[in-house]
């Protein structure tokens, strides 16, 4: 273990992440708390939890960064952060040679692209609407009365061929009632409306380009039939952190450890590789695969490949 | 150090243009007030007939009646004055005027029309200016405005009354556009609210009143120093001012405004009527009107040698400006058509820039602040210093 010990917290629209490494980039705690709305108490028990799995109090932090919506409200942050540049920093530290950062969120989604030294290249995010965000995915949950961590799986079951017509948040929920009306399976209706949130993310990937590899963040790349949709919108796959919900955190963790302005500092990687065993799976590029166990060490993918699609 | 009072009545007359133009009447008895739609019309003509035309704001009031005359696919702005006319007001106006061929404008000018009994003038200045035919077309143009002018006020415009006028507009532009020169230098400290301020006061003001207030306003203003925070060019809004909260929100994310092309902006003051004693006054408006587009180019003007995203990127250049932020206005189809050129060329000068699309009904501050902190983290990411 390094010395130093630095604090980023996520500060979200329905949960607090706050995760903390050591000098060398190691992840020594997270926790992820959901507040239902934003709440000072919440960010503060996402704080103590990290804090005390990691056995430290916030008097022996060298650091600390806040991100997300709440950023500004996080006591003691020596700097704050936007989502986007701690999603890109955290994810490409836990998935070296990632392209495309979809981040989905609570209220909104994110499509970031990130280059050859893990900086921000381009991004773009939903600004009015909350089609195809988390909140999307809830209003889905209760219009089908299953609990939200069952509807991935609900989804996956059904076929997704009705027709889906409205994506607005307010006006999808009258829809799904009108199809459950209609005697429509519901794992038909989730798997319809999983199909046409893919879709909408799609434009929003339009916006920046589509590169690969992908990785998805966030509370929604929890969903297996989120995962599942993006994948095949996007015609590549999807690779899925082991704990997507914390990138955030991790990446304000690490500017707090980078110091002043983001100044970027060599990385040892092998905490994070502890914490976060290397993800299965990556997008394919038409190299040879053979002999490729899944994980994306050095060597198995030319990080320097990237595939515009659409620019 | 507390405002100059000055300072203050330049923005009670950008802000409030109604209570300025009832002020203004109560000092010019029988005199006319004009208001003039945006863009191109010289209002030199205007003022040299003893009428004080005013480019009528945007009021940031929420469209009301004026839905029931345009659909929401009209700009806010023209949609707002849609609302001015349907509810009163556009009422402190003798006549309104048009001198430009936005179709979206055309609609607002024709709900004045149909909801008032005041005069609407229209008068189309050609917009495809490469044509052999396009100098005399504006000139023909330009003796219609005169025309209309002598018939408003009852008696002719002298060549005398012109250059007056000209010389009155040239002397308040110029000093608005060295301030605006001294900001890219970075040797003021205006926030681009105060600067806004600054233009639209002129748009509305008579010329003499609004130089007299800018060189007070002035003269008790600091001198700035460069700093390093990230610099901006703020590019669009072609002819009508973006709201105040989007230009202090952009400034709160640690950036700093250093040049624009905006209406209510550099568009404006760019430039002056090219006018030598001694030649014919209505010559030198014909080709202040024809120039415009080479000293800033506009998307609604054709000129086959003249391009937004080379003088754009010149602009960066000339003020060190490290970003852009292109503000759209929803459903602006002049910008909308020419943002891929711009947005491409930026990107192959590997400028970074950021896509706001304003509506008159408000923006999502918040995720405004979020895309707006992400551009300028993004830019000092890429700074030489911190790679």
């Amino acid at each position: 273990m390094t010395g130093g010990r630095y604090l980023g917290v996520d500060l979200g629209s329905t949960t607090a992440k706050a995760v903390v490494v050591d000098g060398a980039g190691k992840i020594l705690s997270s926790s992820v708390v959901t507040m239902g709305a934003v709440s000072r108490a919440g960010m503060q028990r996402a704080i103590d939890q990290a804090l005390g799995e990691a056995g430290l109090t916030e008097s022996d932090l060298q650091g600390t960064v806040s991100t997300g919506y709440g950023r500004r409200l996080v006591p003691g942050a020596g700097r704050t952060y936007t989502e986007i540049t701690c999603h890109a920093r955290g994810t490409a530290e836990m998935v070296p040679g990632v392209r495309l950062v979809i981040d989905v969120g609570g209220q909104d989604s994110k499509a970031i692209t990130v280059g050859d030294d893990g900086l921000v290249r381009d991004f773009a995010m939903n600004d009015r609407c909350a089609s195809g965000t988390g909140r999307f995915y809830e209003v889905l949950a209760r219009a089908v009365d299953v609990p939200i961590e069952g509807l991935g799986d609900l989804a996956l079951r059904g076929s997704d061929e009705l027709e889906v017509s409205s994506m607005c948040a307010t006006f999808a929920e009258t829809e799904i009632v009108s199809m459950l009306a209609e005697d429509q399976d519901v794992a038909d209706i989730a798997s319809s409306v999983h199909r046409a949130i893919a879709a909408r993310t799609l434009a929003l990937v339009a916006q920046v380009g589509r590169y690969t590899p992908v990785v998805l963040t966030g509370g929604v790349a929890r969903n297996p039939a989120a995962v599942h949709f993006l994948s095949r919108a996007l015609d590549a796959e999807v690779t899925v952190p082991a704990h997507p919900q914390i990138t955030g955190a991790f990446g304000a963790a690490l500017l707090a450890r980078d110091g002043d302005r983001g100044r970027p500092v060599a990385t040892d990687v092998r905490g994070a590789d502890e914490m976060f065993p290397r993800p299965r799976g990556h997008a394919h590029d038409g190299h040879d695969c053979s002999g490729c166990d899944g994980t994306l060490g050095p060597g198995t993918v030319d990080l320097g490949t990237v595939i515009p699609a659409w620019r | 150090m507390p405002e100059s009072v000055a300072l203050q009545r330049l923005r009670e007359a950008a802000r409030d243009p109604r209570a300025y133009v009832a002020g203004w009447r109560a000092h010019h008895p029988g005199r006319r007030v004009v208001g003039v739609m945006p863009m191109n019309f010289p209002r030199e003509i205007a003022l040299a007939a003893g009428v004080l035309p005013v480019y009528i704001q945007d009021d940031q009031r929420p469209v009301a009646e004026g839905r029931a005359y345009l659909p929401e696919f009209y700009c806010g702005y023209t949609r707002n004055l849609a609302d001015q006319a349907a509810t009163g007001r556009l009422d402190h106006f003798d006549a309104l005027l048009l001198a430009d061929h936005c179709i979206q404008l055309l609609g607002a000018s024709d709900v004045a029309r149909a909801v008032g009994d005041r005069s609407v003038f229209f008068g189309m200045l050609i917009s495809s200016l490469s044509d052999s035919w396009a100098e005399k077309k504006i000139a023909e143009m330009m003796g219609q405005f005169r025309g209309e002018f002598e018939k408003l006020s009852g008696a002719p415009i002298g060549d005398e009354a012109l250059t007056r006028a000209i010389e009155a507009y040239n002397a308040d532009r110029e000093l608005l556009r060295r301030v605006f020169d001294e900001r890219a230098a970075g040797d003021t400290t205006w926030s681009p609210v105060e600067l806004q301020d600054m233009v639209v006061s002129a748009q509305v003001m008579d010329p003499i009143e609004h130089r007299d207030l800018l060189v007070e306003a002035l003269a008790a203003a600091p001198r700035g120093e460069r700093d390093d925070r990230v610099r901006v060019h703020l590019s669009g809004h072609l002819c009508h001012a973006p709201r105040r909260e989007l230009l202090e929100v952009i400034e709160e994310t640690g950036a700093v405004v250093v040049d624009d092309d905006l209406w209510s902006g550099r568009r404006y003051v760019q430039s002056l009527v090219p006018f030598t004693p001694g030649e014919d006054p209505m010559s030198a408006i014909g080709r202040w009107y024809a120039e415009r587009n080479v000293d800033l180019p506009c998307p609604t003007r054709v000129q086959h040698d003249v391009d937004w995203d080379a003088w754009l990127i010149d602009a960066t250049r000339r003020s060190g400006a490290e970003v852009v932020v292109h503000l759209m206005p929803k459903f602006c189809e002049p910008h909308m058509l020419f943002y891929p050129e711009l947005r491409k060329a930026l990107d192959a000068a590997g400028i970074p820039q950021l896509l706001v699309e304003t509506e008159h009904e408000g923006i999502p501050l918040e995720a405004l602040r979020t895309r707006l902190e992400a551009l300028v983290e993004r830019a000092l990411r890429h700074r030489p210093a911190y790679a």
